[in-house]
């Protein structure tokens, strides 16, 4: 079989493990299909999956060769005139509205799970400053488009995947990469705040899983893209706070399982990480949650957390705020009714909000003589809904 | 080196070459499975080896003659593997020996009975071995290090030959046992459930065939896998077993086994005796034994604190954490005991202001709302009877019973 991989003459030039490639004319590099789970050691060293950022390992993405993009708008023209032809257009896309016209200014390449056997030009791969312009552009559009929400997470979620995409198949390592890869991060953290706001939505609860999967892949990239350059340097300068993120995701109950406990995974962590006030802070929160000491998760959480730290956790916040009402609930004295402005101090919400949580949970709250809200306690009627719960902030006080 | 002839040589490696087939010819495993040992250094492997650096053609040596050429294919990366080996170049002997141990699978598939599972179990302990120091020879060099993967996919191939009907699902286990190892070290801990699910779930294996040693490992690390999920009475069960039948003299395979006992035995409220932690070198755990027996949750903080890097690393700090609320329980008791020596009848009544109090005297910073709150949690996992009246801040215990011992059994979740 011919494992031939021709590189062409190419701008930018991207240093790979491999030796100095002969040169070519500027045939198309070919994709080679994967052929077995079992990497053949004899096969020739341009043909390697990418060790580092491959985050689809487990479906089995085919080997790709480095390429070096030459592509110079958002989306290679190819696709652009293909998706033109099949009105194959998001809402963004659209030139004028016109579902079968657009332009390179609003065109973005899609993700697309390559095939076997599919040939790419570099001529389709955007490079470096085309991504980060490409990914600039997604940014804005968060910020500044009218679309309800889920559509624009929508769009960013699959053209985001994308440029991850063409970052693997340049082997794109460095700092650049590194910064890419958080702005992505945070995307998804504030994304996940934002769905989880609107959680009567029946479909949503699929969307914050998928959000929650794909922040979680871009993680485990960036930790790895952290490793690479602490081989060279210290820390990064961000590198604490985004492993805190991985440990603060899972005081939410039903996250996507990476495949192993956190105590796992603490193992393989640096001594310089898990000792910064980042990682300290995100591991008390867990030890106070799966200890159920509410006092302290809440004072601790708002006076330590950042932005980005409590937007992840604030849509977790409900469900911990339940299990709190539950033990209230359980150990109560029956002739005493709990007050609920003390309950909402302590759980940092709203006492209007409490009192949305206790019916969605369940429970009845009634009023005292002095027109006081309370919590009947030793009700038998307590139950987390199926559909979730309401998001509610972390109110200061 | 003495100077070594080009006869000397020669004779040298047709000696390993004939030994190899007459060994295979006689179905005698223990010949063969020394003939496999690369990294064991045995003397007898190292005069081929050192042969083969002066007499450089040894693959037309192999395809010459006739008795050696069947086995071509086996024998041609071995000899490369015995020599890349003793040059200390041990990438390249890794990627030989692999090339080796594929051809021997596929020869040892048709072989119908099980007279080679020993030099099948050395296949599988050389392959991790010898991939561990390629990858530590390709990180000091700053290269990718991938072979200890590889040898992960090999050894899934060997574990698919011997499941099935058959002699030779004897050595599954073993088999099963070199993957646990390799996977623990790469971190990729999650491809254990695979393996764990052909073992127990699929009906293959009935876990009485296999030798007392491989269970033991098994439950070793089956048993360490609950540990990280949490599931302690199933860890208790596992870890208890491979204790219970481990080797009287592997004193070092027995701390091992403690190491992630303890916790669990402690978090079912079982404590070891002080001698236990002396004689296997595991005080680390003393200082959380004393703050259980005495309530002193200051001690067990500054436990996890000053061992934290080793609990880590071992992945029960978590677990360890989780014994606060024992702590807790036990301070509470300690209270309620005096309070009924000092008055019986109002004992039953425990201020929480009394508790913060107490908590405040051991140097932990406490206020009545945490109390509070850490009382509840106690009620509610049943480590404590009783309720509290928030509006006259006291915890009234059960008169009966109101501190219940764990007895064995895991804190309600």
């Amino acid at each position: 079989m011919d494992r031939e991989t021709n590189r062409p003459k190419k701008l930018g030039f991207r240093p790979s493990k491999a030796p100095n490639p002969s040169p070519s004319s500027s045939s198309p590099v070919r994709l080679r299909p994967r052929e077995e789970a079992k990497r053949d050691s004899t096969s020739s060293i341009h043909e390697r999956r990418n060790p580092v950022l491959d985050e689809d390992e487990e479906t089995g993405s085919p080997i790709f060769s480095y390429l070096v993009g030459t592509c110079p708008d958002m989306c290679p023209a190819k696709e652009r005139q293909q998706r033109e032809r099949l009105r194959d257009l998001s809402v963004f896309e659209r030139l004028h509205g016109d579902p079968s016209r657009t332009s390179p200014k609003l065109a973005v390449k899609k993700f697309c799970r390559t095939m076997s056997n599919a040939e790419l030009q570099e001529v389709e791969i955007r490079p470096l400053p085309v991504l980060r312009s490409t990914l600039k552009y997604l940014m804005n559009l968060v910020d500044t488009s009218d679309q309800p929400f889920e559509v624009v997470h929508d769009f960013v979620f699959d053209r985001t995947r994308s440029i991850r995409q063409d970052l693997t198949r340049q082997n794109i390592l460095d700092d650049e990469a590194i910064c890419m890869y958080e702005e992505m991060v945070k995307f998804h953290i504030e994304s996940h705040k934002k769905l989880a706001m609107c959680y009567t939505k029946t479909d949503l609860a699929s969307l914050c899983y998928l959000n929650t999967e794909q922040l979680m892949k871009c993680l485990a990239t960036l930790f790895k893209l952290y490793d690479i350059h602490r081989r060279s340097s210290s820390l990064h300068k961000n590198e604490a706070e985004f492993y805190s993120f991985y440990v603060l995701l899972h005081l939410g109950g039903k996250i996507p399982q990476m495949g192993s406990s956190l105590s796992l995974w603490y193992r393989k962590l640096t001594l310089s990480i898990l000792q910064s006030n980042e990682m300290r802070f995100s591991m008390t929160l867990i030890r106070y949650s799966r200890l159920g000491n509410f006092k302290r998760f809440f004072t601790r959480l708002e006076a330590e957390a950042s932005d980005l730290q409590l937007c992840l956790v604030e849509p977790f916040l409900s469900e911990i705020r339940a299990r709190a009402i539950s033990y209230v609930n359980h150990s109560g004295y029956k002739l005493q009714p709990y007050p609920l402005k003390h309950l909402s101090d302590v759980l940092r919400i709203k006492e209007s909000e409490l009192e949305e949580l206790c019916h969605v949970c369940g429970l009845e709250t009634t009023m005292d003589e002095a027109g006081m809200k309370t919590l009947p306690v030793k009700q038998t009627s307590f139950s987390l809904p199926k559909l979730g719960l309401p998001v509610h902030s972390l109110s200061t006080f | 080196m003495a100077y070594l002839s080009m006869g000397e040589a020669h004779r040298r490696i047709t000696d390993y070459l004939s030994r190899f087939c007459d060994a295979v010819s006689s179905q005698d495993a223990a010949t063969l499975s020394a003939l496999l040992a690369i990294s064991s250094n045995f003397a007898s492997l190292q005069a081929p080896a050192d042969a083969l650096n002066v007499f450089q053609d040894s693959n037309q040596l192999v395809n010459q003659v006739e008795r050696y050429a069947q086995f071509a294919e086996i024998l041609s990366p071995l000899l490369r593997c015995l020599q890349s080996y003793r040059l200390g170049r041990y990438s390249d002997a890794y990627v030989a020996f692999e090339k080796a141990a594929n051809a021997f699978l596929q020869e040892f598939r048709n072989w119908e009975t099980a007279w080679a599972m020993e030099a099948v179990y050395i296949l599988a302990l050389e392959i991790r071995l010898l991939a561990e120091k390629a990858d530590r020879e390709l990180s000091s060099s700053g290269k990718n290090t991938e072979k200890l993967q590889g040898a992960g996919s090999f050894l899934m191939k060997i574990f698919g030959a011997l499941a099935g009907k058959g002699p030779k699902r004897v050595g599954a286990l073993y088999v099963a046992c070199q993957l646990f190892k390799v996977y623990f070290k790469l971190g990729t801990v999650h491809l254990c459930r695979s393996v764990i699910r052909s073992i127990e779930t699929a009906r293959l294996f009935d876990l009485d065939e296999f030798p007392v040693k491989d269970k033991v490992t098994y439950m070793y690390y089956t048993g360490r896998l609950e540990v990280y999920n949490e599931n302690f009475t199933v860890a208790d069960q596992k870890l208890t077993y491979a204790l219970m039948h481990c080797s009287p003299n592997k004193e070092a395979n027995k701390r091992m086994i403690l190491k992630y006992l303890i916790p669990v035995k402690l978090s079912i409220g079982i404590l070891p005796k002080q001698w236990l932690l002396e004689k296997y070198n595991l005080m680390e755990y003393n200082e959380v034994v004393k703050a259980l027996k005495t309530g002193d949750l200051r001690l067990l903080r500054r436990a996890l604190r000053e061992h934290e890097d080793r609990f880590l690393r071992s992945g029960v700090y978590l677990v360890l954490e989780k014994l606060e609320l024992q702590v807790y329980q036990r301070l509470m008791k300690k209270i309620y005991v005096l309070q009924k020596q000092k008055d019986p009848s109002k004992a039953h009544q425990l201020k929480i202001e009394t508790a913060v109090k107490a908590l405040n005297w051991l140097g932990m910073d406490m206020d009545m709302d945490e109390a509070e709150c850490i009382m509840a949690i106690l009620i509610f996992k049943n480590l404590t009877k009783g309720y509290i009246s928030h509006k006259n801040k006291v915890v009234v215990l059960s008169k009966q019973d109101p501190f219940p011992k764990l007895n064995g059994k895991p804190v309600s979740s």
